[in-house]
């Protein structure tokens, strides 16, 4: 038994080793990575005042091969075509969003990123690529070489891409009404809207070709549109369909469009968009 | 074993384990000296040094993909605080235009064109040459993995297609003769002055090989392929232009020597690649066809009666063997012409009853024909037209507004006909008349 009291001491010492045995007095050294800032330019600083600060919207305009599809043939944005990009995105997207929904709202629920793209993306099928919106946190747009203040449709092609593609993100924080829109125009989706011209889609209930796609794109397209169109534009819109049941889909989509952001957001979608309106005159006449 | 011993040779296991422990001797030895992220640091401003270390920038023809595009000449200037100067022949606005670029770690370290710049150009997918590289702009890439350096050249390997490209130091002539290379196009393209023929001639010293040579403006490519029965060579390439002539990738192969650099030589319009021991390259005009044909047979006296036509109105206009001088000519009848006339098409009906007949029919008159004896040339396997007739009026003088365009058809020397391999949109077979003298070539149906 005494064998054990001493494989007790025993045991303790070999611990104690093999504590203090593997010590090192080398302390860790500075880090070896370069966590050096990049200087900033002016652009940076603009960016920061008017994105990060406020709504935390990091806005990425130099090329990032992890943030771009590898496989497009596509080119960062010429530097002096990012502010105005911008400039136009917090005027009629930003803005108008701050104003009806509340100054947080874009805070809360916004891409967190935005990646520019200077170049078309094209598609094998000759369609366009306008943007992207990935997982609720990135939003991509493309063409901004391309943005010609001046020209009312140019720029109206440009906000519908992020009106539609704040849309979607909206959508994956917070899912529409699919069984209810699944039922409204079930017939009409295909892989290939584009072989369609938009006044044939129109008689169908869609309100773009590209809507047809699938119910998520119709949502985006539908709600997107609306905020594009004025509200006599979109009246007159209405006005021009022929088929009594394409009409009556399309009433059924906006009523929807309506009534999510009502429910999701407590948001006036026709405040949102006479306010969009507003903006968009804005900045074509600026 | 008793539970007691167990214990003991437990204790004397662990005593001997820790003994052990505690050796810093691993045996294996580094293979670095330094940890990764130094390896890695060290190669970023490795990199960077070198892009800021020549006077004059650098200067890379990027052959972006050397099996269906040609060489785009870049120069970089690069400054410390991360923008770059830039200037390319990729069209003829040769000016500089200033970017940024950022030092980047890809696969490895890179030097990637951060903000738009002229080597973006190759990279835009809806501006590309020919519709097999729709949505692909001219395959380019602007971000370049860095493989070291070698004999002051900087090697890269293109991020996407994993192509060589090298940086070599650039000179204060190669900014100032940037827009020659647009120049130097024009001789690649071939003036309308040349002939119309063109051909690659290899030499390895002893003997020859000829070589079709067929260039591509838009994709700056070149395919050539061996004329000779036996000997199924061929040396398609990429061309990049330079001041003094051509650069071409691949490399043309030639009694085991790599031949790149082509230099021009105005008098007679060839480019030539100079190896050692008599091994050269040339690229070279010659006055006839390098294959010749028996087509010109159906229309030699005996032969029935066939139809060819050009037609202003319809896809033989579009026709690209239609020579620049043949569509000076018909331009220059319409021009003598009065208002509200113009000339539809030219014709020629071989063997008919009387004769053969160069028939020019109009818009707003009446037809002309031009009645004309046929010769053969057997060695040159060129028919020879003779004036007979106008409108069958042996004494009728040349109408004045058809004497410049006719005199090709009657080229003393001859004129090749070649039945051509292509389609104009219809299932007629497609031969085209070449004056032996000029460059001259019309492009017609045959129509029966």
């Amino acid at each position: 038994m005494k064998l054990f009291k001493y494989n007790k001491i025993a045991v303790l010492a070999l611990v104690s080793i093999a504590l203090v045995s593997c010590g090192n007095d080398d302390q860790p050294g500075d880090s070896q990575l370069d966590y050096t800032q990049p200087v900033k330019t002016k652009l940076d600083n603009w960016i920061t005042t008017n994105y990060l600060t406020p709504y935390n919207i990091n806005v990425q305009y130099k090329w990032n091969q992890n943030t771009v599809d590898n496989s497009r043939y596509l080119f960062p944005p010429t530097i002096e075509k990012v502010q105005p990009a911008l400039e136009i995105v917090q005027t009629i997207w930003l803005k108008s969003y701050a104003t009806i929904g509340g100054a947080d709202f874009v805070k809360k629920i916004a891409p967190r990123e935005i990646v520019l793209v200077g170049g078309v993306n094209l598609n094998s099928v000759g369609t366009r690529t306008l943007g992207l919106a990935e997982g609720g946190q990135r939003v991509t747009l493309f063409e901004t070489d391309y943005i010609d203040k001046s020209n009312r449709e140019n720029v109206a092609e440009f906000i519908h891409t992020i009106q539609h593609e704040y849309i979607h993100i909206l959508n994956q924080n917070k899912p529409f009404d699919e069984k209810s829109w699944t039922v409204i125009t079930p017939g009409g989706y295909t892989a290939d809207w584009y072989n369609y011209e938009i006044p044939e889609s129109n008689e169908l209930g869609f309100i773009t070709s590209y809507a047809r796609s699938n119910i998520n794109e119709d949502f985006a397209e539908t709600a997107s549109m609306i905020l594009i169109y004025s509200k006599d534009e979109y009246a007159a819109f209405l006005a021009g369909i022929q088929s009594p049941f394409a009409l009556e889909a399309l009433k059924k989509k906006e009523a929807l469009v309506v009534k999510y952001f009502k429910e999701a957001f407590n948001m006036d979608f026709y405040a949102l968009r006479d306010e969009a309106e507003k903006n968009t005159t804005a900045v074509i006449t600026n | 074993m008793k539970i007691k011993n167990l214990y003991k040779y437990l204790s004397a296991a662990i005593l001997i384990l820790h003994l052990y422990s505690c050796t810093n001797n691993t045996d294996a030895d580094p293979l670095f000296d330094e940890t990764p992220t130094t390896r890695l640091n060290n190669q970023k401003s490795e990199l960077n040094t070198a892009l800021l270390s020549s006077e004059f920038g650098w200067k890379a023809v990027y052959f972006t993909d050397n099996t269906v595009l040609g060489g785009y000449t870049h120069l970089f200037k690069f400054a410390e605080d991360g923008t770059v100067e830039m200037a390319s022949d990729f069209d003829a606005d040769t000016k500089v235009y200033k970017s940024e670029y950022a030092i980047q770690l890809g696969s490895t370290v890179s030097v990637t064109f951060t903000t738009k710049n002229r080597i973006h150009l190759l990279s835009e997918s809806n501006n590309y040459p020919i519709p097999a590289l729709e949505a692909k702009g001219y395959l380019g890439d602007f971000q370049f993995l860095y493989y070291g350096q070698e004999n002051g050249e900087i090697i890269f390997r293109t991020n996407r297609n994993n192509r060589e490209l090298r940086f070599v130091k650039a000179t204060a002539a190669d900014w100032a003769d940037l827009s020659k290379n647009l120049e130097m196009e024009k001789n690649v393209i071939g003036s309308d002055d040349r002939p119309l023929f063109r051909m690659l001639e290899t030499n390895d010293g002893t003997t020859t090989h000829k070589f079709d040579f067929l260039f591509s403006a838009a994709t700056r490519f070149v395919e050539s392929n061996s004329v000779e029965t036996g000997y199924a060579v061929s040396h398609d390439m990429g061309v990049g232009y330079t001041p003094t002539g051509i650069v071409v990738s691949p490399a043309v192969e030639v009694g085991g020597q790599k031949l790149t650099d082509f230099v021009y030589n105005d008098a007679d319009g060839s480019f030539t690649a100079t190896g050692t021991n008599g091994v050269t390259a040339t690229i070279k005009y010659t006055d006839s066809p390098l294959v010749l044909t028996d087509d010109y047979k159906l229309m030699l006296p005996g032969q029935p009666l066939y139809w060819f036509g050009y037609f202003t109105n319809d896809y033989t206009v579009e026709a690209p063997t239609n020579s620049k001088l043949f569509n000076d000519e018909i331009s220059k009848i319409n021009a003598a012409l009065p208002e509200g006339q113009s000339i539809l098409s030219v014709e020629l009906y071989t063997n008919t009853s009387a004769g053969t007949i160069i028939y020019y029919s109009f818009e707003g008159r009446d037809p002309i024909q031009h009645y004309v004896t046929v010769e053969e040339d057997a060695a040159g396997k060129k028919i020879i037209l003779k004036h007979r007739a106008w409108d069958g009026d042996t004494t009728a003088p040349t109408p004045s507004f058809l004497a410049s365009f006719d005199k090709h058809l009657m080229d003393a020397n001859g004129l090749y006909i070649k039945k051509e391999s292509f389609k104009l949109f219809y299932s007629e077979p497609v031969y085209t008349i070449t004056s032996a003298s000029n460059p001259f070539r019309m492009t017609t149906w045959k129509l029966n």
